[in-house]
Parts: C-alpha cells; sequence; structure tokens
C-alpha cells in the first residue's frame, strides 16, 4: 500500500471550493466557533495548571498547548460515548475536546477523590472516562495502543458495525515494542482502528532524527499494511478531513489507519523540564508562529465567524470560568485515608 | 462422572464457558487451527470460528494487550502464552495494565481477563521451555495468580477465572497435561479462586505446595506414612492473595512446615509463606520451617542427568520431610 499525502476529502459532505474550508467540509460556524472556545479553554487550564505546580497544589503537569488543533480536529471525528479514545498523557485537549470540563482536568491535576479520571490516583496526564469512552492509560509509553487494538478485535467478534477505536501517541512512541505488535495485529486484522500520531519532534529531550530512523512516521504505515496519512497539526480542519476520513474507513470495515500530525511542542515537556537545554533559543522563540489557536482565531476572524472584540469578550468569559473551576477544585477536601483500599478487586 | 486428563479439563472449560457465554474467546499463538502446541485449544477454533478461537502472530504483549482492550468492550478473553518462560514480553501489559485499571480509574473501568500459561519442567525443555514464573506476579495487587494441580480443579477454578471480574494469570504445569487423570464432571461448575485445598490431614507436619508438586508431596507423604510420619499436605491452588487462615491453622495444628514449590528458592512464594508462619504462628512453632525448591540456577538442564539433578521429586520431598520429624 501507498503512503497518501493527499487528504482526500472524498468522503466528506460538501465539496465546493467556494467555500470556506470549513464548510466544505461540513462543519458549521457554532462548531468552528466551539472549537476555537474549547482550544482556549484547555490551553487556559495548561496555565493554570503550570500556575498552580508552582503553589505546590498541582503537582505534575503535562502540556498540551500546540497539539489542540490536532486534538480538537480528531474530536470531531469521534462519537464520544460511542467511538472508543485512546488517549496518551499528551491529550489534556482531546479530554475536553470529548466532553471533560475544565473543573474535571482541575480535579485530575490537583489529584482530588472527585477526579473523575482517577480518584486522584494517577498523577496529571491520564484522562480517563468510562461514559465518554475515553480508556484509562498507564505511565507506559505505547503501551496503550495494543487496547485500541483489542477494541477493535472486540467489535469484530461481536459483530458490531458502525464503530470504531482511536488511539494517539508520540513519535517516541513508535519506537516501542508494544506499539510494532498493536500496528501488527491491526494490520494482519485489517480491524477498525485509527492511529494518530501527534508528532512533536520530541521524546522530552531527544528529537525526532534520534529516535526516528525515517522522516515521516506515516511512511512507517506501510510495513503493516495500512495508508499512512501526513497533516498539518496545527491545521484543525486538515487533521478532521484525515481523521474523518480514516474514521469512515475503519466503520465501514476498510480497515486501519496511520495519521501523523505534524506540530510543535510550545512548552516543556512538563513541568520538571526545561526545554531550553536542548531547543536553541532561535527555535524557541519561533515557537509563537506554530500556535494552533492563533491559526484559527485568525481563520475566525478572516471569514467573519467573530470579530477582535468578541474574541476578547470570548478570552475573558474563559478566564472567569476558569477562575471559578480552580477555586472549587481547590475547596474539594482530600479523601478519607482508608480510600488507599478501594477498587482493588470487584465484588 | 467422566474421567478426563488435566489438559481435557482445561479444554472442557474453556469449551462449557464459550458455549454458554457469547462473550469469551481464545487467543494466542497457534491456538485456532492447530489447536494450541499442546492441543489444549484443540477443536474450539472448529466449534466456534477463527474470531473466537484467535490465531495471533508471536507478539505476547500484543495477545494480552488486546485481550485487555477486548475486556474493556466487556467481553472474557482468554489469552494464551505458549509458554510461561515468553510471558515477560507481556509482563508490562499484566501488572501495569491489567492489573492496575480498576484501581488507577477509581473503579470506573475493570479487567476480566484470564492468561493462561504452561509452565514447570520435567518435559526436556531446558532453560526456555521449563521456567516456573509465578514469582514475577505473586506481588501484584490487583492481579490473582491461580495455579491447579487436579483435573476436577483445573477445570474449576478455570471457569471461575474466567468469570472474575478481575486479571487472573492461571499457569498449568505442563507435565501434569497428560500424566492426570481425574473425575471431572460433565457441566460448568466453579472453585472458588483465593482457597486452598487440605488435600491429606496429618498431625505432625504440613507441606504447602502446589502444581506437579502437590502429587510429589503426596507420594512423598505416604512414603514417610510407612515410617510413622504424620503428614498435613495443603494444595495452594491461589498463590495470590494467599489463604492466609487455612495455611496458619494447617501449621497451627502440626507444629511443623515445609514448602515445596518448583520455582526457585530465592524470591519463590516459600518466602513469603515463611514469613506469614513467622509472624503469625511463631509461638506454634517446634521447627524452623523448612523451603525445599528448585535451586537458584536460571531453570533445568537439556541434559538428562542434569535435569533430574535439578528436579525435586518424591524421594527429595520424603527426605526433607524425614529431616524435619526428626528436628
Amino acid at each position: 500500500m501507498s503512503m497518501q499525502t493527499d487528504t482526500s476529502l472524498a468522503s466528506l459532505p460538501i465539496n465546493d471550493p467556494a467555500l470556506p474550508r470549513h464548510r466544505q467540509l461540513g462543519l458549521s460556524d457554532e462548531q468552528v466557533l466551539a472549537a476555537l472556545a474549547g482550544m482556549q479553554r484547555v490551553r487556559n487550564v495548561d496555565d493554570r495548571l503550570w500556575q498552580l505546580s508552582r503553589q505546590g497544589k498541582a503537582h505534575f503537569v503535562i502540556t498540551s498547548a500546540g497539539h489542540e488543533a490536532t486534538q480538537f480536529g480528531c474530536a470531531w471525528a469521534i462519537r464520544a460515548g460511542h467511538d472508543y479514545s485512546v488517549p496518551y498523557y499528551r491529550d489534556m485537549a482531546l479530554a475536553l475536546a470529548l466532553g471533560q470540563t475544565p473543573l474535571d482536568l482541575l480535579l485530575h491535576g490537583m489529584g482530588k477523590p472527585t477526579d473523575p479520571a482517577s480518584g486522584g490516583r494517577q498523577m496529571f496526564g491520564h484522562f480517563s472516562s468510562r461514559a465518554l469512552r475515553i480508556v484509562s492509560g498507564s505511565s507506559s509509553v505505547g503501551s496503550h495502543i495494543v487496547h485500541a487494538v483489542g477494541l477493535a478485535l472486540a467489535f469484530r467478534i461481536t459483530g458490531e458495525q458502525d464503530i470504531a477505536a482511536i488511539t494517539f501517541f508520540g513519535e517516541g512512541a513508535t519506537s516501542e515494542g508494544a506499539w510494532h505488535e498493536g500496528m501488527t495485529i491491526a494490520g494482519v486484522q485489517q480491524l477498525p482502528v485509527v492511529f494518530v500520531c501527534e508528532n512533536n519532534g520530541y521524546a522530552i529531550s531527544v528529537p525526532a532524527h534520534r529516535e526516528v530512523p525515517v522522516r515521516d512516521v506515516a511512511t512507517k504505515a506501510a510495513g503493516y499494511g495500512m495508508p499512512g496519512v501526513i497533516v498539518d497539526g496545527t491545521d484543525i480542519f486538515a487533521v478532521y478531513a484525515a481523521a474523518h476520513t480514516a474514521m469512515q474507513r475503519a466503520r465501514s470495515g476498510g480497515g486501519p489507519t496511520l495519521i501523523e500530525c505534524k506540530l510543535h511542542r510550545l512548552r516543556p515537556h512538563s513541568n520538571a523540564d526545561d526545554h531550553s537545554k536542548y531547543r536553541s533559543p532561535e527555535e524557541l522563540a519561533a515557537l509563537a508562529q506554530h500556535d494552533p489557536i492563533d491559526k484559527l482565531r485568525d481563520y475566525a476572524i478572516l471569514h467573519g465567524l467573530l470579530d477582535a472584540v468578541q474574541w476578547q469578550v470570548l478570552q475573558q468569559q474563559i478566564k472567569a470560568e476558569v477562575d471559578a473551576a480552580t477555586l472549587a477544585a481547590d475547596q474539594v477536601p482530600d479523601p478519607p485515608l482508608e480510600s488507599l483500599y478501594d477498587h482493588l478487586y470487584g465484588a | 462422572m467422566p474421567e478426563l486428563t488435566f489438559l481435557e479439563a482445561i479444554r472442557s472449560a474453556l469449551r462449557d464457558e464459550m458455549t454458554a457465554d457469547q462473550r469469551v474467546f481464545v487467543l494466542g499463538q497457534d491456538v485456532g487451527v492447530k489447536g494450541g502446541v499442546f492441543l489444549v485449544t484443540d477443536g474450539l477454533y472448529q466449534q466456534f470460528g477463527e474470531h473466537r478461537a484467535i490465531d495471533m502472530p508471536i507478539a505476547e504483549a500484543g495477545i494480552v494487550g488486546a485481550a485487555i482492550g477486548a475486556a474493556l468492550h466487556g467481553l472474557r478473553p482468554v489469552a494464551e502464552i505458549q509458554f510461561a518462560d515468553y510471558i515477560q514480553p507481556a509482563v508490562d501489559q499484566i501488572i501495569n495494565e491489567a492489573a492496575k485499571l480498576r484501581y488507577r480509574s477509581a473503579g470506573d473501568w475493570s479487567c476480566p481477563i484470564v492468561v493462561r500459561a504452561p509452565f514447570g519442567s520435567g518435559i526436556h525443555g531446558a532453560l526456555y521451555h521449563s521456567q516456573s514464573t509465578e514469582a514475577l506476579f505473586t506481588s501484584t495487587p490487583g492481579l490473582k495468580v491461580v495455579i491447579p494441580a487436579t483435573p476436577y480443579d483445573a477445570k474449576g477454578l478455570l471457569i471461575a477465572a474466567i468469570r472474575d471480574p478481575d486479571p487472573v494469570v492461571f499457569f498449568e504445569h505442563k507435565q501434569l497435561y497428560r500424566t492426570i487423570r481425574g473425575e471431572v464432571p460433565d457441566g460448568r461448575y466453579t472453585v472458588p479462586l483465593g482457597t486452598a485445598a487440605v488435600r491429606r490431614t496429618g498431625r505432625q507436619i504440613s507441606v504447602f505446595t502446589y502444581g506437579l508438586m502437590l502429587h510429589h508431596s503426596l507420594t512423598a507423604a505416604e512414603q514417610v506414612a510407612q515410617e510413622g510420619i504424620d503428614v498435613e499436605v495443603v494444595d495452594l491452588r491461589t498463590l495470590y492473595p494467599l489463604d492466609r487462615e487455612t495455611i496458619l491453622a494447617s501449621v497451627r495444628k502440626t507444629s511443623k512446615a515445609l514448602i515445596v514449590h518448583e520455582d526457585n528458592l530465592t524470591g519463590g512464594i516459600g518466602g513469603e509463606i515463611s514469613a506469614l508462619i513467622g509472624e503469625y504462628a511463631f509461638e506454634y512453632l517446634d521447627a524452623p520451617v523448612r523451603r525445599l525448591a528448585s535451586p537458584d540456577v536460571p531453570a533445568t538442564a537439556f541434559n538428562e542427568a542434569l535435569e533430574a539433578h535439578f528436579m525435586l521429586n518424591p524421594t527429595k520431598i520424603a527426605h526433607a520431610l524425614r529431616e524435619l520429624a526428626a528436628y
């Protein structure tokens, strides 16, 4: 199978080059504005978590800044609560896009007992909700890929149609054995699963050329009997087009797809990292040009979906919303100590 | 009641559960068309089809990981690792994923999978077809580790493991597959996980053991009985969590304990049982707790003489019993 570098829109509803891109893709103005607000909302939560870490109220922060367009673009292609999403630690924006709230994320970041992801057991970055079919993960890089494959295998066993699993990982995970095993099984069985690589060029500090032996992760797909697609991961519409095509292909029995979203990690790996040790001052200065929120805001203003004043108002509303969520999360008391022993085994 | 081999009892459990419950399926290397390298799953492919007896690539992490994923959607996968020696690539999936899913999601998710693996030496399997790897898993909260010794238990414990809401690692001693026969009821029944069984009652020494070593221990107990040494033999059946009550009740009665396992001495479950007895039954003891285990070398050798020297047998166990009786 050859690698596809186009993002064919053939399966999407409208194909009229005279229309703005979102309309071509069948997305309404409201959907675009909701995504823009959501991306800004998750960026505010990201900012807030770094502040809380400095205050000693959030002990670990892992950023999704720079990855928002990829995660929101994919979320448009996922029916939350129906399709399964198997995320990794960088996917805070995805969790929000699929239906979690700033309060959910802050409770998770502050390790509160009402954290819906883990009840305060997992460090931040392990998003989970059975109701939304967001699958709980560990911190072992790449080990979750095979869970998405197993979910897809389950659909094959039960004979369920029109459902798919989608999993997310960085380019660093593609070195892992479990990634290879998952890709192999998905390819052999042609399972309804979509693999999304959020390639930000770094495995913490190790640059892509020291961890991935080929220029494009998407080319690896050829070895697993599935198409590989490359998209600009800062372009929400390009990501949606690719994800929608891949999900529809999976749901209709067409097999798996690997999508590589090329993007930039705008911040250090985590609050325990200093990326100035391994990124040049020039590279760091240039990061601002790759902010997917700026890109979508400019698009929305250009196409008259909102104006500069409305954007200011929206930002203020979001800040107030995140402030309120922070206060609410901070007030949640610690769990009873004996709860340490809860949920070890089922009944 | 029909007499089945140990292997036939396991197959009977799989077939009965797969017949009764559409959610149950098997996956692993060679488990489909071939029916497994030991033929445990023989006939399941023909009866249930390729989607419920799934031949998988040589990818242990993928096999267990796929089982986990399927369990998340409500299925009841039974994954086979061809030899316990090859469970290592799947350890991350078993310990970091399956065992922690319920806990790490505060009960939102659960992971009801069974991972079956033949273990143990005595079939000329040398270093990589005869290891006892159960100790890798007997310090993992969230997991259950089950090792049957009789055909009746093999079926009942496997059905209980499949129905259990949490992940179970189920080790089958490969030398038992065709050498042990026993009465096994038709139809579905369970033997509860987490409970040991007293296989022989006695007053002077308690033996704690499992798997093939249960049979060797029973033979040894008969040998020394003729010399007036009265031995109780306890089949642990579940190694994690241990049935502490049965262990402590037995040793409080007999006052002497011998732990017998094929796993290596250091780090084997014998150390944990010994510590348990030391902490909670010290004042009942008339002798130091004794462990009889395989020597601390990687596994049995291919050379027949070395293999025989490595293996525990009834003679070695009887010798240890006599020493303990004389203490």
